[in-house]
């Protein structure tokens, strides 16, 4: 015979690993083939057990691309006592301004107010009644923008320079209430990832289960395959395939089922959205996305086949029962 | 092709399989195994598959030492075995040259070439017309030939048969053994374990006797 250089032998090294998966690859799919109804059910509990977290965390990513009009939500605003003068609260303003730098400062006047007040009420003329204007000095001060921890602390400086005015009476803003909503969004994404982690483990077991029967149904062909010389790989790898095919299927079918839910439930969310003057439209998963989720639902079905194989496995070995 | 020396095997639990086990079978030569049931036998084919290892002693089979390869060469050990069992182990679900190709499969050929080579082995048993036949629908004799088929398609140097004629009638088992004698003069070492000591005596060839699982006769070839 002739002998190999070092190249050819590791050519026909691959060529020999690459028909092996090719047997493994078809063998696998055939069996799903054949089975078809036990793979359609499990593919469909795949695809459920994907769906929840995949459904929870594209409501979280909808919420948060909602325009809140933060700007609006978390400016402070302030009320003199009555009887400051303009230039007080003017002189309070340049303060501000020089001390702590604000975003923006927006000075109402008492009859500013009232003008907006006389408008937006629609009592109109019934306020002239009154004999001078009730309404104090304002002022509207929002606070630099950046990530919510220096917001608040900003917001924090703020509130303690204007409540050392003895001209403010009050300083109210509703900063809390958007702070809650974070706090709820931060607790969403919690419970994602405690849900991805759950239904994670549930994809593996179901897997896992599957394929630990597929095994035992295989019981008689594994063992004259490792009879006759077969690798634990060469056993593992046709289980392998059907693992990963599941897990690829679920990941598929969850992505259908994401669909239609949004096409379902988009109509009446846009209509819901509409009455608070928010014009949006849902956002769906990306490519790339689409794309981690398949990967995802892959690699977890391997994983589970992984898993069921691996114990079975362990009778083949030297000393085993094998061929008994 | 195989050597034993001073092997002894214990099942967990104490029971003695084999008690200082000593021979040495050279390659090419075809060899019979005989005793009675029990008698150490299929222990004895168990450790030169590498499906056992021995307590004791060395099990050396072309050339490498099984006493202490590692459990991932066992694979490798098998494929260079043919191995022919007594319920012939075929897969029921596929046809027969399916099943005379898993040895093939496994070693990764090319598809045309396991084609070829199915075709030879199952030549040289007498079985090509049932190439694309079901094990199920061919006679015992004839599944136990699809059997050696599958354990000579890889050509391996060493071939062992477990009880091969175990369910068949004598001329059957005559004309098996008739198979094994034309192998093995191709180059092939082929030890066959049986109890039919008619038979394995008229093929006038080595016969290694077991008792309790000590090698108590040791008979020479007769036939020149």
């Amino acid at each position: 015979m002739i002998s190999d250089t070092w190249l050819t032998r590791v050519r026909r090294k691959n060529r020999a690993w690459l028909r092996r998966h090719s047997y493994s690859f078809f063998s696998s799919l055939g069996v799903l083939i054949k089975h078809k109804l036990g793979t359609l059910m499990t593919t469909l509990v795949l695809g459920i057990a994907m769906f929840f977290p995949l459904g929870l965390y594209m409501t979280l990513i909808n919420l948060e691309g909602i325009n809140l009009r933060q700007d609006e939500w978390n400016a402070i605003t302030v009320f003199f006592k009555s009887g400051t003068t303009q230039d007080e609260v003017k002189q309070v303003a340049d303060e501000l301004d020089q001390r702590l730098n604000p975003e923006t400062i927006v000075v109402i006047s008492p009859d500013a107010g009232m003008a907006d007040f006389r408008d937006a009420s629609g009592f109109g003329e019934s306020l002239d009644i009154l004999d001078e204007n009730p309404l104090p000095w304002v002022m509207q001060v929002s606070p630099k923008r950046g990530p919510t921890e220096q917001v608040e602390a900003r917001i924090g400086e703020l509130t303690e320079f204007l409540q050392s005015i003895d001209s403010i009476e009050v300083t109210q803003f509703d900063y809390k209430w958007l702070q809650r909503l974070g706090r709820m969004m931060e607790l969403g994404q919690a419970i994602v990832t405690i849900l991805v982690l759950l239904f994670g483990l549930a994809v593996v077991v179901v897997v896992a289960n599957t394929i630990r029967l597929d095994v035992a149904s295989h019981a008689e062909e594994i063992e004259i395959l490792a009879l006759v010389g077969a690798s634990n790989a060469f056993v593992r790898q046709p289980f392998l395939y059907t693992g990963l095919w599941y897990g690829l299927m679920g990941g598929f079918l969850a992505m259908l089922l994401l669909g239609l839910t949004m096409l379902y439930l988009g109509g009446p969310l846009g209509l819901l959205l509409e009455t608070y003057g928010t014009l949006y439209s849902l956002r769906g998963l990306g490519i790339s996305s689409t794309l981690l989720v398949l990967l995802c639902g892959g690699l977890l079905g391997w994983l589970g086949a992984w898993i069921s194989v691996q114990r079975y496995l362990r009778r083949l070995k030297v000393g085993g029962r094998l061929g008994r | 092709m195989i050597k034993f020396d001073r092997v002894s095997k214990l099942y967990p639990g104490g029971s003695r399989a084999l008690a200082d086990v000593s021979f040495h079978i050279e390659r090419g030569s075809m060899v019979f195994l005989t005793g009675h049931s029990g008698a150490g036998k299929s222990t004895l084919l168990r450790l030169v598959m590498m499906l056992e290892r021995a307590s004791r002693g060395q099990v050396i089979v072309n050339q490498q030492n099984l006493s202490n390869s590692p459990d991932r060469l066992a694979p490798l050990v098998r494929r260079s075995t043919g191995m022919i069992f007594q319920d012939h182990k075929l897969l029921k679900d596929k046809t027969v040259a399916d099943n005379v190709a898993l040895p093939l499969m496994i070693a990764g050929l090319r598809y045309s070439d396991i084609r070829k080579r199915v075709r030879a082995a199952l030549d040289k048993v007498g079985l090509l017309d049932k190439e694309k036949a079901w094990p199920s629908t061919l006679s015992g004799g004839e599944q136990q030939r699809v059997g050696i088929a599958r354990a000579i398609v890889s050509m391996p140097p060493l071939l062992l048969a477990d009880e091969p004629t175990g369910n068949l009638d004598p001329n059957l088992s005559r004309e098996l053994f008739a198979l094994f004698e034309q192998i093995s003069y191709q180059g092939t070492t082929v030890l066959i374990a049986s109890h039919d000591l008619d038979l394995v005596r008229q093929m006038r060839k080595r016969v290694l006797v077991l008792s309790n699982g000590r090698l108590a006769d040791d008979i020479p070839a007769s036939d020149g």
